[in-house]
Parts: C-alpha cells; structure tokens; sequence
C-alpha cells in the first residue's frame, strides 16, 4: 500500500513538474521605452543601456531564476524609442501592453516620460516598474500597479538638502534663499517638497525668490541677473541636465558667484555635467552625493566597482556617460530579477506582492530597496554634498558629504570664495 | 532689471536674427520650406565641436570653415533635390515633407556617430583670438575675456561675440542682395519667379547660390549655438526650426532684411517674459506667430511678397 501511495506521488510529481515546465514560457517579456532623441536622451540612454547590460548578462547565464516555473528563463527586452515625446511614449506603451502582450512593464527614464506609462499601467491593470519616474502624483493608495525601483521619490528626495538649509543654513548666514525649477513633475514636485520642508521647518529663512520655468529653458542669464538682483544667500535650481548645464554656463558666462549654489544633476551625472560645464563652473557647487561616491554594501548584484568594469567593457566607445542613471537602470534589473526569483505567477498583483516583499531587504549598489506603501521609494536617499577640487589631482572633482552629519566628509565651504 | 533684459533681448535677437535669415533667404527665393534648417544649424555646432577637438583653436575659426563647408554642401543638395521638386505640382507642399525626411535623416545618422549626449564647448575658449592679440601686440594682460559690460551691466561675451558676428552676417546678405549683381538676380527672382524665368534669367543658378548661402547662414549660427544654449544634441534642430520660422514669419516670410527686426523683436520679447512671466516664455514664439498672422499676415517689414 505504501509502495503504490509512493509511486504514485512520484508519477504525480513527475507530471506536475513536467505540465509546470510546459507551462514556461520561452522568455520573459520585459517591455520597455527609451529616447535615443531629444530632451530627455541623456538621462534615458544611460538607464536602458543599463537594462540591456542586465539582460546580456542574465541570458549570458541561462537567464533569470523565475520562481513560478522553478526555471531560469531568458529575458527578453522589447523595447522602442519614444524620442523624447510623451505623445509616442503613450502609444508605444499601449502597444507593448496591448500587442506585444509583454509580461513585465518597465517604464522609461524621468518623470515625464513615467506619467503615461502610469496612467496606462493602471489602465490596464499592469504593474509598472518605475525606474527613475519619481513626481509624487504616480503615487497614491488606491494605484497599487506602480512602484519605483532606483530613486527617492520627489517628495522627500530633497530633505537632506531642506534639512542643511534649515539646521545649519542660519547659523552659516543663510537667511534668504532663491528657488528656480523647471516645471514638470520631476523638479517642480522637488522644489514643492523643498519649500515645504523650509517653510515647515520654522528656521528664520525668508524666500526671495521663487520662480518656475519650462523645460525646455536653454538661456538663464536674464533669470540669473533677477534673481541677483534678489541678494541671496542660496540658490536652489531645481532643472534636469541640460537645464542645470545651460544654467550653471550662464553663471560663469555673466561672472555672478552665488554664496551657495545647488543643482541636481552634478551630483546625477558628473561626467556629463563636467564635459559640458567644465569643472571651474562646478567647483563650491552643492548636489546630491550619488551611490558611486557612497559605495553600498550589497547583498545582490555587482557592487559599485565590479558594476563600473562592467559598463566599460560593454560600452568601450564612452558615448553614453556612467552615472546615476546607469547605476539606477542595473538596478531595477536587479529589481526585476529579485522579483521573478519570489513571485510564485506572472500575475501583475502578484508580481506587486513579489516587489514589496523586498523593500527593506534588498540591498543594491543604489543602496537599500525600501518602498513605502504606495510605491514610492524611501530608502535609496541621497545626501548633500559639494563638489571640490581632489587635492591630488586638481585636475578632477571629488564629492564632500555635507549633510546629514552622520554620514558628512567634510565641511560646508560658505560662502563660495 | 528691465535694461538688463532690453539689452539681453537685442543681442539675443541679433542672434536670433542670425538663426533665421537663411530660412527666408531660401523660402524668399525657392518658395520651398527647408523644415531641415535647425538640422544644419545644428551640424554648424559640430563642426565648430571639431575645430576645438580636432584642432584646438578659437571656434570662431569654425565660423568662415562651417559657412564654406555647407555653401558646397547646399550647392550639392540643390542639384540633388530641388529642380525634382520645382518641377512637382505643388512644391510648396512637398518641400515640407522632403525636408522634414532629411531633417530626420541628418538627425539619426549625426546620433549614430556623436552619440545622444548634450555636447558644449568652453566658453572661455571664444574669442581666444582676440586675447591673443590683445597680449601680443597691445600688451594685455593673459586670461579669459570674463563678462563684457553695457551700461554697467555684465553680459557673457560669448553673446557680444554672436551678436556682432550676426551684424556682419545680416550686413554681408545686404550687400549680396543689393551690391552683386547675382544678388540683384536673387531679388528679381524672389519678386516674381516666372518673370525672372521668362527675361532669361538663370533662375536656377540663382536659387542655387540661394540655398548655398541659406546653409552656409545656418551652419555660421550653428557655430555659436553651444554659446547661446549650453549645450547642443542631434536633436536640436527641430526647436530651432520652429523658432527660426517664427522669426522669419514675424519679420516677413520672404524678405530675409525683415527677419533681422523680426529676431531683435523675438529676442526683447523672449526676454522681457523671462523676467516678468517666466513660466510662459516658450510659448512665446506660438504665439507671436499667432498674432503676426491676425493683424498683419505680411510681416513686419512685409510688401506683397508673400504668396504661401
């Protein structure tokens, strides 16, 4: 009796096993977009060479594990090219959900370029991974088909710097302060988040001016005379790349030196920004410390250094800058990954489940994957730092940590001489 | 703050002028829309990226090498492209789509080759020739030019630098148009193209020099385009067509003199709602062109020359 009970449980095992293995698919679909054109090229470029440097590497290896077919299976990346234009970004998103039928949706990089996925994504019941897409209204509770992978999310990406302002800033001199942004979600949601952590804060901080942008904007020596004209002891200009390149050449260009002077992108994508401005133009400037300058602990993945040859060997001819952004793309692989390797279906809800399941728990080079409830990524935070002249070699820059003093390298250098 | 931005809108808008001229020369005397014009304009700025790279000297140096380069280059793509097209039905209409397929065809291949990044050029390194001089035989003292002031106000060299390039530019298309006697043929045919057709005149040389000196415009705006907006992609040409063609609709379509007031309007106007209405500024070159066509469809400067 135990003998036919025990076959049996094999045979049924054996055919379970062989029906699951039927069941695998081929691959895994993972659709995608990016902008090999236009404005937002610079930062979607890096972030899906990244994915595409993840996928060789996994199908180099059998593929990713895939829990729910107890199998690796290899990825596939169907991906297009958006241009920059969230009109094609709209169809191109409905036609991997739509006909190609992918099985994981990953959005392209920055925020305006999220915004349709998340509305189509919902839509359709998929669940996005957002890669970079950080503005705070993707983000809400009854959305549960979206969370972000590789940045903090807009709302409280700025705090450390809010924080410095507002804890150290008077005691440094700091009493007036300017804000300029580009308005889109990405950097108008930063500079929201950014006034209220000041103005809530309570510190004896007035603001002097404070003025929004379009994208767009290539030409700031008329708003730099205006806000000159301010007397400030900050200035925060809230604006992606090539806003924060136009912005920075024109400070040098009309010779104006701001006490304190803070962008986002020196810290995102140096190399690009140093290529561009030039590093007397970023010298004394104050960005956030990106993870290749804080070098994190994993516990999956390449770390920082083993991740950097990687990249060089895959994209030797340099036309894609290493930075933030590829850093956060080889993330979200890692993301994806992770998550295939707990999700027990391809069920978008589960793969929800699957994706949670790691916040707190997986650790990256981008840092510690922590979500909050609604998605938005909490734990990958930035700190404030300022980027110096490297004493031995004063033909490079090197990152100061300023703030939080926990994890600080340096001191402030205030007001900029 | 309303100096500053009066000052910064004329040396802007000479500029401007300068972005938009070969536009209507081209229009003025083929009737055709060259919707590939930012995309040269763009090419300009790369080969002032390869005087700096290759060569290591002043881009303005790129400035008389990028206008010989595409005087040729437009020679060449006339014979190509343009008697095919005046010969269609309605080449106005076809002009549109042929060049819009070689603004994207430029656009790819310069990505393919340069990569999608934004690119820029030192400011510091223009106008080195100046200094040099300056040290040489004057007895200067070695460095940057740093800001250059005007009415007591500090503005980027770089723009004097384009605004008075552009001043020489808009002077050399009058003394071609009015001065030459190929640029009294350019006027003859843009007036009236038949007529010029039927009194022997070589129209199509004419048109071919046109279009030549149209790129050649181009290209020379190219060259401070890094200076003017940070910094440059493949894909830039396409907001500089749409700027350049509310210029040349704003001064007059057809009469490249009309684009020089129409690029100093657009210049003080982009500058004044940068510093009073800073969020609407990019809508600025819309709706100029809006209320240029409902209260004087002909331009500025415009006479009856205007026929699309």
């Amino acid at each position: 009796m135990l003998k036919v009970t025990g076959a049996a449980l094999i045979a049924g095992l054996a055919m379970a096993t062989q029906a699951m293995a039927a069941d695998a698919p081929a691959e895994i679909k993972i659709g995608t977009l990016y902008a090999s054109s236009g404005r937002f090229a610079s930062i979607s470029m890096p972030v899906y060479s990244a994915l595409k440097l993840w996928a060789n590497q996994k199908n180099a290896d059998g593929g990713v594990y895939v829990k729910a077919f107890d199998k690796k299976i290899p990825v596939k990346l169907v991906a297009y090219d958006d241009q920059s234009n969230t009109a094609t970004a709209s169809t191109l998103y409905n036609q991997l959900v739509t006909q190609d039928k992918v099985d994981l949706l990953v959005a392209d990089s920055g925020s305006v370029l999220t915004a349709p996925a998340a509305t189509i994504a919902r839509d359709h019941k998929m669940f996005l991974f957002d890669q970079t897409g950080t503005g705070a209204s993707f983000f809400s509770k009854d959305n549960p088909y979206i969370a972000l992978m590789s940045d903090p999310v807009s709302t409280i990406w700025p705090k450390p710097v809010a924080d410095f302002v507002s804890h150290d800033g008077p005691e440094l001199g700091i009493k007036k302060i300017a804000i300029l942004y580009s308005t889109n979600e990405f950097t108008g949601t930063q500079a929201n988040a950014f006034r209220k952590f000041v103005k809530d804060s309570g510190a004896p901080i007035e603001i002097v001016y404070d003025q929004g942008v379009p994208t767009e904007t290539t030409n700031y020596t008329v708003i730099i005379n205006n806000i000159n004209n301010t007397q400030p002891d900050a200035v925060f200009h809230f604006g992606y790349a090539p806003n924060d390149i136009a912005f920075l050449r024109n400070v040098q260009d009309v010779g104006i030196k701001f006490k304190m002077l803070f962008c986002i992108y020196p810290g995102l994508e140096t190399e690009l920004l140093e290529k561009n401005v030039g590093i007397k133009g970023l010298e004394h400037v104050f960005t956030y410390v990106p993870p290749s300058e804080l070098d994190y602990k994993v516990n999956f993945g390449m770390n920082m250094k083993e991740y950097k040859a990687a990249w060089d060997k895959a994209y030797p001819e340099g036309k894609i800058e290493f930075g933030f952004n590829a850093v956060a793309g080889y993330t979200t692989g890692l993301i994806i990954e992770k998550t295939l390797s707990v999700a027990s279906s391809l069920d978008q809800l589960e793969l929800r489940r699957a994706n949670f399941s790691l916040s707190g728990e997986l650790k990256t080079l981008d840092g510690t994957f922590a979500l909050d409830e609604m998605g938005g990524q909490i734990g990958e935070l930035t700190p404030l730092g300022q980027l110096e002249l490297d004493d031995k070699n004063p033909e490079k820059l090197k990152f100061i940590s300023i703030y939080p003093h926990e994890t600080a390298t340096g001191k402030p250098v205030y007001p900029r001489p | 703050m309303l100096i500053y931005a009066l000052v910064a809108g004329v040396l802007f808008g000479l500029y401007f002028s300068l972005v938009g001229i070969g536009l209507n020369l081209v229009f003025g005397v083929m009737r055709i829309v060259n919707l590939a014009h930012g995309d040269f304009l763009m090419l300009g700025a790369f080969v002032a990226f390869g005087v700096v790279t290759l060569a290591g000297i002043d881009p303005l140096f790129a400035v008389p090498l990028a206008f010989v380069i595409f005087v040729l280059v437009g020679l060449l793509l006339y014979r190509v492209l343009v008697p095919r097209l005046q010969g269609s039905v309605n080449p106005e209409m076809l002009s549109i789509i042929l060049f819009f397929g070689l603004s994207q065809v430029i656009e790819a291949i310069t990505t393919i080759f340069a990569g999608t990044s934004e690119r820029s050029i030192q400011s510091r390194l223009l106008g080195t020739v100046f200094s040099t001089i300056n040290v040489k035989f004057f007895g200067g003292k070695p460095g940057g030019a740093g800001p250059i002031s005007i009415l007591g106000q500090g503005f980027p060299a770089p723009w004097v630098i384009a605004a008075v390039t552009s001043l020489i530019a808009i002077a050399f298309v009058y003394v071609y148009l009015y001065r030459t006697r190929l640029g009294t043929l350019t006027r003859a045919v843009m007036s009236r193209r038949d007529e010029a057709l039927a009194t022997g005149i070589d129209v199509d040389r004419v048109s071919a020099a046109a279009f030549g000196i149209g790129l050649g415009l181009a290209a020379i705006a190219g060259v401070f385009a890094p200076f003017m907006f940070g910094s440059v992609t493949p894909a830039f040409g396409a907001d500089a067509t749409v700027t350049s063609f509310a210029i040349v609709v704003l001064g007059s379509l057809g009469n490249p003199l009309g684009t020089a007031l129409g690029g100093v309007v657009y210049g003080v106007c982009y500058m004044l709602v940068q510093t009073y209405l800073s969020s609407w500024a990019d809508l600025l070159p819309y709706v100029l062109l809006i209320f240029i066509l409902l209260l004087r469809p002909s331009g500025l400067l415009g006479r009856r020359v205007r026929v699309a």
